[in-house]
């Protein structure tokens, strides 16, 4: 019997007893549950906890690799523990490029790198695409389309890939690294892991905690590109064509 | 459902071969995304790239075995977050509850990511008789839209366009200058779509993977124009087929490792977006209201039948386009629809119907190179012969009619070698038949349908005036003397 239902399309409870009837199954829950879903909530912390050691005991390998790595995945790279010397770099690439429009996020690690007076002196007005300093939204896409770069900080980045892992929320907005031609991310140093897999733990152990999960999250791996016509690469199609990695440490 | 031209790839794929300038451009081409996933796999080892193989299948076949109780369990976890998913049996449904959507919202303008379910679905067509301008934003699909032509290839939809083209195209449909360089092009169609992207009302996409877990929508992009059709309007729809489930979120690091190589060669594309739901209230941007909508159509003929099942392991990598020696001499445009080369073979007859597509089971010279690049190692050819199988054994009149052809050469070959002196009398019957046709033990033309179809490419041998059981006796009653 067709359950009524009243928008298009049909209910979760017929399609789905369409597939139990197509594959023959008696009983909803598969015979051999998977693994992974069976981890409990303390199982996934224990596995963060030693991830997080291990993490720990290879970070400078980790951070070797990821400089190692972000050059040939399409980033520009510098490696600095000196704040002095990452504002610079910031200061330096906006004079470069003739950047007279920066917007940056509100995230931690950009309170302890001061750059938007430094960035004025230089020319560039910063403005901080976030709720809390006062703007409308409908200002912000006039804003971060006119702007020359965009800087962020990052969420983690993955040496194996040399990923930038961006999770917008409260203070990072989705614009900031998507819609300037450059885009540059700050990376600090406990927040490097090793593979894809770490990522996907630490998320999955945020989720099964439960609270206020973010619902986006973005890999960046380089520029923008595209090999569409002639198969020829081409950066900065819709995204970013020249994309920093400041490594602070 | 977009239209079907399946019923006529005999004839289009005559006409692919014999087009000089599809030619030229397939052989440019072909080689390329090839050996780029060659050397990927070399440089992850081939021993870690069958480990990785291994265990994708592993994960594939456990979920589409339960994915009554994935299906569920995305239902769950993705309203949890805030989103709403539909269920759509057909072409028709998906349509109905996209457009169901657009007059709620008085959605004007929609900028599109790919999805090959909407080319399923013929979205674009159904959109524009509904008033709303839907703009493809992956650059091959943009080229296509202009050009009113549909995709070339799964990965690379307008492979077969060369830049003098697009250009032409460009200046035709947009008013801009015409350029050899590519850069300028792409250049072009980025201010083009910019403006779409930050005006558009909603934002249409596929779906690489859906996680169950965590209810997350995986989005795996090089452009850019994923993250601006999820971030920038305030609807976020993603259409994706039922069978795109995965079940936990760590799954996912053994398919980003698998399908940027097995498609482009590439480690890893230059995003992966993550959707889960819609912006939540402290977030300073995203949607406001997150669909995703499963669609079913015709995949539930594939889920039922235990030997077509592994086609829903697909990821929709190309690989097997890319090797398959059909595909490349006819391209993408002769299978007549929206999914082509081998697991386009297997899967476009299930969704259109067999006795549409009969020819397509036949695309095939079961080489296997197919099944040898696949990420997944789907086993493509045997599901071919199994199609082929079910036209000659169909219970539907209308499918056995179809292979009617087939069904009559293999029971004339099978009465021919039910008995020896059968034999014996068609070869004494076959030499007098040939001898207007023989010459110099060829036959080089068979004038007489449907046989003339063996002599299009080729030479016959002709039948010798001694068959091998003939000099066998011979010889043997020689010996005895």
């Amino acid at each position: 019997m067709t359950e009524p239902h009243p928008t298009p399309g049909i209910s979760k409870n017929e399609f789905v007893q369409r597939l139990q009837s197509a594959l023959g199954k008696s009983q909803r829950t598969p015979v051999q549950p998977y693994q992974k879903l069976q981890e409990s909530l303390d199982e996934l912390v224990k596995r963060a906890r030693e991830l997080q050691e291990h993490l720990q005991h290879i970070r400078s390998k980790l951070l070797d690799a990821l400089s190692d790595l972000a050059p040939k995945r399409g980033w520009k790279f510098f490696r600095t523990r000196n704040t002095e010397e990452a504002i610079d770099y910031i200061v330096a690439l906006c004079k470069q490029k003739d950047v007279e429009s920066v917007v940056r996020s509100d995230e931690e690690v950009l309170q302890s790198l001061p750059v938007d007076q430094p960035l004025l002196l230089a020319g560039a007005r910063v403005t901080v695409i976030a709720k809390s300093s006062g703007f409308s939204q409908q200002d912000w896409r006039k804003t971060a389309a006119n702007a020359g770069l965009g800087i962020t900080g990052a969420d983690f980045a993955i040496a194996e890939t040399a990923t930038v892992v961006a999770i917008p929320r409260k203070g990072l907005s989705r614009l900031v690294s998507l819609v300037p031609p450059i885009h540059l991310a700050i990376v600090r140093p406990q927040d490097v892991v090793e593979r894809l897999e770490d990522v996907f733990l630490l998320r999955r152990l945020a989720y099964k905690n439960g609270g206020d999960v973010p619902n986006y999250m973005n890999f960046i791996t380089g520029p923008s590109r595209t090999g569409d016509i002639e198969q020829t690469i081409i950066v900065g199609v819709h995204g970013p064509k020249e994309v920093h990695m400041l490594l602070l440490g | 459902m977009s239209e079907i031209k399946t019923q006529e790839f005999k004839k289009a794929s005559r006409e692919a071969m014999a087009n000089p300038k599809l030619q030229a451009r397939l052989q440019q081409v072909m080689g390329h995304f090839d050996n780029a996933r060659r050397d990927a796999i070399e440089e992850i080892t081939p021993e870690r790239w069958e480990e990785l193989r291994t265990q994708a299948r592993q994960i594939k076949r456990h979920t589409i075995e339960n994915l009554d109780y994935y299906i569920e369990l995305v239902h769950e976890r993705v309203t949890a977050n805030g989103g709403v998913v539909h269920f759509a049996r057909d072409a028709h449904e998906a349509n109905a509850i996209v457009a169901d959507i657009v007059q709620r919202n008085g959605v004007k303008l929609a900028a599109k990511s790919k999805s090959m379910v909407s080319e399923e679905m013929g979205l674009n067509r159904v959109l524009a008789d509904m008033g709303v301008e839907a703009v493809e934003t992956d650059l091959g699909e943009y080229i296509i839209q202009l050009a009113e032509e549909t995709p070339f290839h799964i990965i690379a939809p307008a492979m077969h366009k060369s830049r003098q083209e697009v250009s032409e195209l460009f200046s035709t449909r947009l008013g801009t200058p015409n350029t050899d360089r590519i850069e300028e092009l792409a250049a072009q169609a980025r201010t083009a779509l910019r403006e779409k992207f930050l005006r558009a009302d909603m934002g249409i996409t596929g779906a690489n993977f859906v996680v169950a877990e965590t209810g997350t929508l995986v989005i795996v992009t090089n452009e850019g124009n994923g993250r601006m059709c999820t971030s920038a309007p305030k609807i976020h729809v993603s259409l994706t087929g039922m069978e795109k489930i995965v079940p936990s979120l760590e799954d996912l690091a053994i398919f980003l490792r698998l399908l940027p190589r097995a498609a482009t060669g590439q480690h890893i594309t230059s995003y992966v977006s993550f959707v889960s739901g819609p912006r939540r209230p402290g977030d300073e941007d995203g949607p406001e209201e997150f669909h995703l909508i499963l669609v079913d159509n015709g995949r539930l003929k594939m889920l039922q039948d235990p030997e077509l099942r592994e086609a829903l392991y697909c990821i929709r990598c190309g690989a097997c386009l890319n090797i398959c020696p059909i595909y490349r001499n006819v391209g993408g445009h002769a299978y007549g629809w929206v999914y082509p080369g081998p697991i386009g073979a297997v899967v476009t007859p299930n969704l259109v119907g067999l006795p549409k597509a009969k020819d397509l089971p036949f695309a095939s010279s079961l080489c296997g190179a197919c099944r040898d690049v696949c990420p997944i190692k789907i086993n493509i050819p045997h599901m071919l012969l199994h199609l082929r199988h079910k036209l000659s054994e169909s219970e539907s009149e209308d499918e056995r009619k179809a292979a009617f052809e087939d069904v009559f050469f293999a029971k004339a070959f099978a009465f021919l070698m039910s008995s020896p002196w059968i034999l014996s009398a068609a070869h004494k019957l076959g030499r007098i038949v040939q001898w207007p046709f023989e010459h110099d033990g060829k036959i080089q033309r068979i004038p007489v349908p449907p046989f003339s179809v063996w002599t299009k490419s080729k030479d016959l041998t002709a039948l010798p005036p001694k068959s091998f059981h003939d000099i066998w006796e011979q010889q043997l009653s020689k010996e005895q003397q």
